[in-house]
Order: C-alpha cells, then sequence, then structure tokens
C-alpha cells in the first residue's frame, strides 16, 4: 500500500478508522480491487460511494440510460442541470469527487448490448455489481462471470424492500479475520521449544521479584508436569479436575513471614486463563471440510495457488504437525518482566517459523515456485461458493419446494415472500415493459396480473 | 423531486414529510449520510448541529467532505454539499455545541423530532434530557466498526438514553500512574498527562512526578521515603514550580527535559523503598548513555507497525519537543496545545515518552499504532455501517410521523447473521425504567462517598456533571435552611469550591437539591456517607438508597464466603483518599445489545413466528441468504 494518496494526504491517517477493522492486507486487497457497477440506480451509487470511500482502486460504470427526474429525486449523485445526459458519465463524475484514490471510468452502453459486443469486457473485474437488471440480462451476464470465476452481486430494490445475492463459484479466503480465536499455545502438545524453555527456570529457585513476573503461561506449564504426575500422565480434564488444578496453582503463591499469601498477578492471571488456555489443539471445522474438498484432494495444473497451499498444510496435518496445523507463533499480553516475555514470544514465533519452513517446503513440492505463504494464519482459511444463478432461475434446479413451504401459509410473514413477489415483479416488467402498481389507476389490475406468474 | 416517493409513501405521510422540521445533532459519520438520506426522503426542513471541524481521518467515510474542507466547520460544509446535490431543502447549520444555553427547551420544541448522529455519551446524556423536557421524540444512534444500533426514546413511553447504567469509564489510581505503572496502558495515561503539563491545560489531577502520597508509603516504611524526601528538597523544588515553567525555563530543551523524566524523578521512586519490595524496581536512563535496544519486530519498515528502539524514541521524542514548542509560542503568552490523536506531532510524542517509560520499568512496549488506538479510544468506522444505520434511522423517523410510534423498535447492526440468519434484529422498546434518576417525575440518586475527602469541586465537576451529565448545575442542601452550595450564576459560590461536605454539614441521610435549568432537570442526591469504598473508588452512584443496602449486603455475603478460602489472596490494602485518573471515553459509545435484550428480541421473534413453521435453515443450505 502506497503510503501517499493522490491528493497527497497521508494514506495511514486517511484511512485510519478502517486500517484498525480490516487491516493492511485487508486494504491492500481493496485498493488493488477494480469493481464494474451495472447500472448507476440509487442503490448502485450508494454501493458505489461506501466502496470508494475507503478507497477501492478503480471503478468502472456501465449504463445506457440518460439522467431522468426520476433518477435526480432519489439518486444523490444525479443532479437536475444533467438531466438528459449520459446517466453513467454524471455519476462517474460525481462519484469520482468522493476520494482521488479511486479511478473512475465509464461506458455509456447497455450491458445486454455490451455482453454481446464484447462479452470479455467483464472478465477483467474483481467483482460486478448489477442492480436493477432484468432476468434476461442478469442470467447472460451471470454465465459470462460464472464461467471466468468473477463474482457478481445482484440487487434489486423495489420500495421498502430488496434483496442482494452474491453469485460466486469459488471465493477463497486467507485471513478470514474471524472475531474470536482461542490463542494457539499447545499446553497439550508442548513442543521442544516450549519444554526446554520452561524446563530451564526454576520457580522455587527464584527471588520474589522474578517469581512474581514469571509469565503465567511458564507457571501453567509447570503446575501442569505437577497434576499430571499425580494424574497418570493426563491434565485436567472437566470443570471439578479444573477447579482442582486452579487450587493447586493457588498454593503456588508465595507467602510472607506470616503465612499470608503476597500479591502476585501473574499467578491472579495464570488461574483465570486456566479455562481459556488448556482446550484441545484442534483443526476448525472449515479447515478440516476444505481438506475435504475435492480440489484439495485432486490437485492438478489448473489448480489455485489457495488449493496447493491447503494440500500442503494437510499433508503437514498428517506428517510432521501429527494432527495439529502449523503453530500461530503469538501469545497474549501478561504480566511479565519484558526480558523473559520477548524470550518466550521467541519461543512460539521460533515453532511458528519452523512450522511454516516445513509447508513452504511441501508447496515447493507439490509446485515448482509460488510466493510467500501465510500458513501461520491456517486456522483462518475459508472458501465460499455459491449457486449459479442459472441453476436458481432454472424452474428444474429450482429450489421450489422449499420455498413454496415458506409461502403456503398466507398469514405468514417469512421475508422469503419478498423473494417470490420481487421475481413475479421482474417477470411483470419483462411482460409489460413498466412496474406493476406504477400507474395509479392501474394498482389494483396489476395485483391480478402479477399474481399470474408462476415461475416455479 | 423525489419523484419516486409517491408509489412508497401515502399523501399524508408526504404531507407530513414535507412540513415536519427536524433537528440532526452530529455531522460526523452518521450525520452525512442522514443528511443525504432525509434529502432523499423529501424532509425539506432541516437544522444541523456540529461543534467539530474536519479532519482527514474523517474522509475514508464522511462523504459531505473533501481534503480541502479539512479544518473547516462540519456543520457547514454538510449542509453546503448536500445543498450542491438537493438546493431545494432547507437546512440550517450550526457550528456549536448542542450543549450550549443558546439551546433551551423552547429550541427544542421548534422541532417534531430529533436525530442524533453523536460520538460521545456527555452529548447524548444530554439530549436525552432536553428531549424528555421538551417531550420531542429523539432517534438515538451509534456504530462501531461493523455494529451499530438504532432507538427511539419517548417520554414516559419508552426508555430513555439513561434508563439502564453504561460500563463506567476504565479509571486507574494516581499512584499506579505516576509511581508503579504495570501495563502499557499506565504508561500512555502518564504521557498524555505529560503532554497536557508541558503543552495543554494543566490540571493538578495530571501530575506526572513521583507521588510522595502512595498509600503503599503509609507505616513506618513510608517514613523512610519521607526522610528521603526531605533530602531531596532541590528535586522538590524544581517540581514545586510546576512542570511546565521549569520546561519553559529551560527552552524544553530535550536533555534536560529527559533527565528529569526519566533519570531523576526514577531514581527519586527508586528511594521510596517499599514500593520495590515486591516490584522489579524501574532503570533510570541517561540522556548520554542510551542503551542499544533490539526490538524484535515482524512488520519492518512502516513506522507505525513496529516498535521503535529507545534511541529513535529518543530523536522522536527531541523532534517533538521542538516541534510542540514552536506550536507552543504561535498561540501566544497564556496559549496552549491540545492533544489530539491525528495530530502527528502530539501522538509521536506520547509514543516515544510512553514507550521509553516501559522500557524503564521493564513493561512491554508497544507500535505507535497500537498506542494510538489505546490512547485515542479509537472506535474503527466505515461508510457503509453508517450509511445502514442512517437508514434505519429515517424508517423510524418515519414510523413517528405516521403516528406510529409504538411500532418503533430498537435495532441492532450484527457483524454475522444471529441464528435466525438476521443481520439486523428487531426488539420491542423497554417501558421507562421505575427507578431511573432522569425521567421518573422525581428523579433522586446515591452517591457513596466519604464525605470529610469530598470536596465541593469534585461534587461540581465528577459527580454533577460527569457522572451525572449536568451542564450548570445549581445545588442546595435540603436542610430547611436552603444552605446554596453550588451555583450557576458566576462568582457567586467560587468560594465554596476547596471546601469539603462536612463543612456544610453534609453526612450520611443529607439531601442535596441539584437543579439544572437549561436541561429543565432536578435531581435530589441523597448523600452515604463511607470511611472506605471498594477498588479505592472516589465515589460511587447508585439508583437509591434499597439499591445500596442490597449491594453491600451481598457483598459482606461475598466477603465471608471468600474468608473461608484461606487460599485467597490478600486484596491491597489502598486507602481512599487518592484521585483517580480518567482515560478518554470512547469516541463513538454504544450500547451494545445486552444479553436480556438478545434474548427477548428472540422471544418476541419466535412468538409470532409459533403458528407456522420454521424452516429457514433448510432452504438456504445452498442459497445461504441473509435476512437484512
Ligand atoms: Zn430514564
Amino acid at each position: 500500500m502506497a503510503s501517499t494518496g493522490k491528493d497527497g494526504s497521508d494514506k495511514n491517517n486517511k484511512y485510519d478508522r478502517q486500517l484498525r477493522l480490516w487491516g493492511d492486507h485487508g486494504q491492500a486487497a481493496l485498493e488493488s480491487a477494480r469493481v464494474c457497477l451495472v447500472n448507476a440506480t440509487a442503490t448502485g451509487t450508494e454501493i458505489l460511494k461506501n466502496l470508494i470511500l475507503p478507497g477501492i482502486g478503480s471503478f468502472t460504470i456501465v449504463d445506457g440510460h440518460k439522467v431522468q427526474g426520476e433518477d435526480v429525486g432519489n439518486n444523490f449523485f444525479l443532479t437536475k442541470d444533467s438531466l438528459g445526459e449520459s446517466r453513467a458519465k454524471v455519476a462517474t463524475e460525481l462519484l469520482g469527487e468522493l476520494n482521488p484514490d479511486a479511478t473512475g471510468d465509464f461506458v455509456e452502453d447497455h450491458p445486454e448490448k455490451l455482453l454481446q459486443s464484447n462479452p470479455s469486457f467483464f472478465n477483467t473485474f474483481t467483482l460486478v455489481i448489477a442492480t436493477n437488471l432484468c432476468e434476461r440480462t442478469l442470467l447472460q451476464l451471470s454465465k459470462q462471470l460464472w464461467t471466468n470465476n468473477v463474482p457478481l452481486l445482484v440487487c434489486r430494490c423495489y420500495g421498502f424492500i430488496g434483496y442482494m445475492r452474491l453469485a460466486v463459484r469459488e471465493h477463497t479466503v486467507i485471513e478470514s479475520h474471524p472475531d474470536n480465536t482461542h490463542e494457539d499455545l499447545r499446553l497439550d502438545r508442548q513442543f521442544d521449544g516450549l519444554v526446554s524453555y520452561c524446563d530451564s527456570l526454576d520457580l522455587d529457585s527464584m527471588n520474589k521479584k522474578d517469581h512474581s513476573h514469571t509469565p503465567w503461561l511458564v507457571i501453567l506449564y509447570k503446575y501442569l508436569q505437577v497434576w499430571k504426575q499425580q494424574h497418570n500422565g493426563e491434565a485436567p480434564k472437566n470443570y471439578k479436575e479444573k477447579t482442582q488444578f486452579k487450587e493447586l496453582i493457588k498454593q503456588g503463591i508465595r507467602k510472607n513471614e506470616e503465612g499470608v499469601p503476597e500479591v502476585e498477578e501473574n499467578f491472579d492471571e495464570a488461574v483465570k486463563s486456566v479455562n481459556t488456555s488448556l482446550v484441545a489443539t484442534n483443526i476448525p471445522s472449515n479447515v478440516k471440510s476444505l481438506f475435504e474438498d475435492p480440489c484439495c484432494k485432486q490437485l492438478n495444473s489448473d489448480s489455485k495457488p489457495f488449493w496447493i497451499l491447503v494440500r500442503a498444510i494437510q499433508q503437514f496435518v498428517e506428517g510432521e504437525g501429527k494432527g495439529a496445523l502449523p503453530v500461530r507463533g503469538t501469545i497474549p499480553d501478561m504480566t511479565a518482566d519484558s526480558e523473559r516475555y520477548i524470550q518466550l514470544q521467541q519461543v512460539y514465533r521460533n515453532q511458528a517459523a519452523e512450522d511454516v519452513a516445513i509447508v513452504t517446503n511441501k508447496v515447493h513440492d507439490l509446485v515448482q515456485s509460488l510466493g510467500r505463504v501465510r500458513s501461520k494464519n491456517a486456522a483462518f482459511l475459508r472458501v465460499v461458493r455459491c449457486r449459479s444463478l442459472e441453476e436458481e432461475y432454472n424452474s428444474a434446479t429450482a429450489q421450489s419446494q422449499e420455498i413454496e413451504s415458506h409461502i403456503a401459509d398466507e398469514d405468514s410473514d417469512d421475508e422469503v415472500v419478498f423473494y417470490v413477489l420481487l421475481r413475479a415483479v421482474d417477470k411483470f416488467y419483462e411482460e409489460f415493459n413498466r412496474f406493476p402498481g406504477w400507474y395509479n389507476d392501474q394498482v389494483e389490475p396489476d395485483i391480478p396480473r402479477l399474481k399470474e406468474f408462476r415461475f416455479l | 423531486m423525489a419523484a419516486a416517493l409517491p408509489h412508497v409513501l401515502s399523501a399524508e405521510l408526504q404531507k407530513r414529510v414535507n412540513e415536519c422540521k427536524l433537528l440532526v445533532v452530529g455531522a460526523g459519520g452518521i450525520g452525512c449520510e442522514l443528511l443525504k438520506n432525509l434529502v432523499l426522503t423529501g424532509f425539506k426542513n432541516i437544522e444541523v448541529i456540529d461543534l467539530d471541524t474536519i479532519d482527514v481521518s474523517n474522509l475514508n467515510r464522511q462523504f459531505l467532505f473533501r481534503k480541502e474542507h479539512v479544518g473547516k466547520s462540519k456543520s457547514q460544509v454538510a449542509k453546503n454539499s448536500a445543498l450542491s446535490f438537493n438546493p431545494e431543502t432547507n437546512i440550517v447549520a450550526y457550528h456549536d455545541s448542542i450543549t450550549s444555553s443558546d439551546y433551551g427547551t423552547n429550541f427544542f420544541r421548534n422541532f417534531d423530532i430529533v436525530m442524533n448522529a453523536l460520538d460521545n455519551r456527555a452529548a447524548r446524556n444530554h439530549v436525552n434530557r432536553m428531549c424528555l423536557a421538551a417531550d420531542i421524540p429523539l432517534v438515538e444512534s451509534g456504530t462501531a466498526g461493523y455494529l451499530g444500533q438504532v432507538t427511539v426514546i419517548k417520554k414516559s413511553l419508552t426508555e430513555c438514553y439513561e434508563c439502564q447504567p453504561k460500563a463506567r469509564q476504565k479509571t486507574f489510581p494516581g499512584c499506579t500512574i505516576r509511581n508503579t505503572p504495570s501495563e502499557p496502558i499506565h504508561c500512555i495515561v502518564w504521557s498524555k498527562h505529560l503532554f497536557n503539563q508541558l503543552f495543554g491545560e494543566e490540571d493538578p489531577d495530571q501530575d506526572v512526578s513521583p507521588d510522595t502520597e502512595d498509600p503503599e508509603l503509609a507505616g513506618d516504611a513510608g517514613e523512610s521515603a519521607m526522610k528521603e524526601k526531605s533530602s531531596s528538597d532541590a528535586v522538590e523544588a524544581v517540581e514545586r514550580k510546576s512542570t511546565r515553567a521549569w520546561a519553559m525555563e529551560s527552552g524544553h530543551d530535550p536533555k534536560k527535559l529527559f533527565n528529569k523524566l526519566f533519570r531523576d524523578d526514577i531514581k527519586y521512586l527508586l528511594s521510596m523503598e517499599t514500593l520495590w519490595k515486591k516490584r522489579k524496581p524501574p532503570i533510570p536512563l541517561d540522556w548520554e548513555n542510551l542503551p542499544d535496544t533490539e526490538v524484535g519486530t515482524e512488520e519492518a519498515g512502516i513506522r507505525d507497525q513496529r516498535l521503535w528502539a529507545i534511541k529513535e524514541c529518543c530523536s522522536v521524542f527531541s523532534n517533538c519537543l521542538n516541534g510542540l514548542k514552536d506550536e507552543l509560542s504561535k498561540q501566544g503568552e497564556g496559549g496552549m496545545l491540545v492533544w489530539d490523536k491525528d495530530d502527528m506531532l502530539a501522538m509521536d510524542f506520547v509514543t516515544c515518552t510512553a514507550n521509553i517509560r516501559a522500557y524503564i520499568f521493564g513493561i512491554a512496549q508497544k507500535t505507535r499504532f497500537d498506542i494510538k488506538s489505546m490512547a485515542g479510544n479509537i472506535i474503527p468506522a466505515i461508510a457503509t455501517t453508517n450509511a445502514v444505520i442512517a437508514g434505519l434511522i429515517v424508517m423510524e423517523g418515519l414510523k413517528i410521523l405516521n403516528g406510529d410510534i409504538e411500532k418503533c423498535k430498537t435495532v441492532y447492526l450484527n457483524r454475522q447473521p444471529n441464528p435466525r440468519k438476521k443481520l439486523l434484529v428487531p426488539c420491542t422498546l423497554d417501558k421507562p425504567n421505575p427507578k431511573c434518576y432522569v425521567c421518573v417525575a422525581k428523579p433522586e440518586a446515591t452517591v457513596v462517598c466519604n464525605t470529610d475527602k469530598i470536596t465541593i469541586r469534585t461534587l461540581e465537576d465528577k459527580i454533577l456533571k460527569v457522572a451525572l451529565g449536568m451542564v450548570a448545575p445549581d445545588v442546595e442542601i435540603d436542610d430547611g435552611k436552603g444552605t446554596i452550595l453550588i451555583s450557576s450564576e458566576e462568582g457567586e459560590t467560587e468560594g465554596n469550591a476547596d471546601k469539603i461536605l462536612s463543612g456544610f454539614g453534609i453526612n450520611d441521610g443529607s439531601r442535596l437539591k441539584c437543579d439544572d435549568f437549561l436541561q429543565n432537570y432536578s435531581l435530589v442526591l441523597n448523600v452515604a456517607h463511607r470511611e472506605k469504598l471498594d477498588e479505592d473508588k472516589e465515589f460511587e452512584l447508585v439508583g437509591d438508597m434499597s439499591e445500596l443496602q442490597a449491594k453491600e449486603e451481598e457483598e459482606t455475603e461475598k466477603k465471608r464466603e471468600e474468608n473461608k478460602d484461606d487460599n485467597q489472596s490478600k486484596t491491597n490494602d489502598v486507602s481512599d483518599d487518592e484521585d483517580l485518573m480518567v482515560v478518554d471515553e470512547p469516541e463513538e459509545v454504544i450500547c451494545q445489545p445486552v444479553v436480556s435484550r438478545k434474548r427477548k428480541a428472540e422471544d418476541e421473534l419466535t412468538s409470532s413466528d409459533t403458528p407456522k413453521k420454521v424452516k429457514v435453515s433448510d432452504v438456504q443450505e445452498e442459497e445461504d441468504i441473509v435476512v437484512l
């Protein structure tokens, strides 16, 4: 990410509030994104606004319409003095002013024509957003994008209701930024570096200061050894045993001459961490299912780097990892002197580096050359897949029965009814070239006409 | 204008939209989005007020502002930008604080609906009270990262903003900050105080020098430190001159300041031996002999994201002093700087001094990026969340205009769909809390404190203004004589400020009548005298006396339980007279959905859903429909 924007502003300052949400890698992904908007409707420009402000690389608007009165009323980025001009052009200009870092471009043409004359035009984008596009064109567009694995976001708004649908064959995520994750401390699968570091420390012979500044991770390790000796090598398993284990740790707190326990924050932290730190190291289900995915099992020359990485990690798990993912290599903040905190941090980092090196080798074995490997985030791998629009819109493959079960009840307030309604409205529009209820005197007669559409 | 609307809003509602008058409080992240939505919905009379000016860090989301607007009034620029898109609306902009006495109940009564788009709790409290006093419906909102919330407040009908107590800001005892820091945040708070001592508004509560009244020094161990104190009177003499005056005289010489703060003061702390019996003692640094520190960090390069070595911290320290000194002198005689996380020098200053102090005390150092987050209490913010929330504000507003206020909801925006696949979760509005100290007919609250220690100044500044949200309180004792303690008229009661409560005969059971004329708010404050409070607190507020009794009984019970346990570690016996340090509150405080609310939302949905089959999850196996 370049640190200076096109307007000379410091990007770290301008984007500060969002960098804290998605980090540098997220920002870099955003800045390399090329987004195409089909139809500069109110919804369309609103979406683009929210993408341009945080700094996507570029946007292109495809729209063959001219600015009309109704546009000016509901679209903030079309003004009265632009009536009759190209909607694509006007919206591109006004949206472009939002952020000089995002380059804007437009094509004054109808998407259905563009699909005929130059279908590969759409293949070059990171994402295509289509708003209020009629079903026929939508299907053509989605077919084109599906084959080229470009994500398509379908949006349709109608008064107070609307829907949004993502159609992507496969979208892979290496850093999924999950909300809550356990620390990866491996107290149940102690690696050599951890063992030798902890064994080099002796709590009993420490002076008072060192004793109360020993990282709690080390304390847990030490008392785990004690516990295991008393319990046939088993760690505390259930609530009762964990409570007993906490007592054991508490007894390690130094006492003063009168036998009153001293204040040792690190021991308090150790006790508090028992429940969260003594969890079994396991492989998250989302990662497990990736290992089972055919794309992972059957690599070929067309396989994406993501799947090669998944395969390498899977091989690591089955081999060197002995059933566990590579060590993440980070530890939480804790009461400790910086010297030993940094040493402990290093112990985990070294192990992580070692594991990453093994995975990198495996990747090299799987394919000649690939860039940097980020397997320390192995637990955050994710894949998103959708059904194609074609399957959804084709009555043979549509999930008609389930949908019908939702709308069978006339008094239902299930939102699926809106989905059905909006699809019917699309059909209506295709036949009458206007929306149902558009003319006040047509509202009543339009209702039975709308009900006619049975696309299921 | 708004050509598509006839098909969406009923004719009657559209008429009301055209005629109604709105007040939008705040023209920031939510405010910009809200103004856009209001203009497009067809609202014709909008007044917007904001105290702030535009900063670079606003530009990633506050889309009515551009780079060339930085430094200008948010409300003015927002008005002009919105009008340039849609010139047919009447927008009045005020570049002012909503808590100013210019905006009294009569001002609020001009409006049909007030919409908050605020980023701080003090202003939210105030607008809440103004709307209660004027009996105007208020749409309240907040965002934090991907999360957001909208709710509606109407006198006597719903909970008010202050019906449920909010989590208090985290505070640190003064002696922890000044003498015995143990976490990065302690060093960061110290550095912010240092900034204010040197360049900003001097506040006696923000002293950064060693604290000789540390309660840990009490008893005979303290005596020796006291003796040490007299032997280091030279240092003290410098001290009493005020850090700022001393720094000015030395011309903000980096070497002199460094050696005072990081060598002499630390040596002085070391002389208080009691403090270091159980702690790792700090290591004083000398400007002439700085350690070579190797700081292992992955992300080399980006200045914000890597740890600075001590030598680098020192050169930054030196540059900052020069730069800040110049800025201060530009302000002229008696001028001062205000610490701002988005100000390059101010932020660099806190980063380097906090890290030097952390090094001295053997505390983990932090990157500038992390320190900014902690020092500025930064809440992440993006346009998308603000846009969603602003949309919901308008929806609630339309219900109110349509006469359907009882249909209004609190709506939470989640990051992930909930188990029922909802991203937006509506919950019914709660009835007013009969024990609320704001919105009931005769509000009462109880303050627990030591009446021999609390001064009238503390009562006014910390209890009435900060904790109870008053702006300009008048206070008299309900003793039949009507003794006036605090008057909002200037010059009438300043002489009382440093006197203690018991000096006016205030003791356990006293009742204080507190009035805020502007907020049209009267509160009876009951005083409960206690010699000592838990966790070194200066005072504590409780709803009423019965709550206090229940709480104390529960605590006695808890202590009894704890005493049974002989392994229980002894709680630090800290005396009660120390001042608490306050870290600024988050920019955009929102009330996160509490558990009971969530459950209620689910209950509500389930009950209305019961008659039909709930099978949503089945269909969505593949389609993954998320209901907004
Ligand atoms: Zn209330």
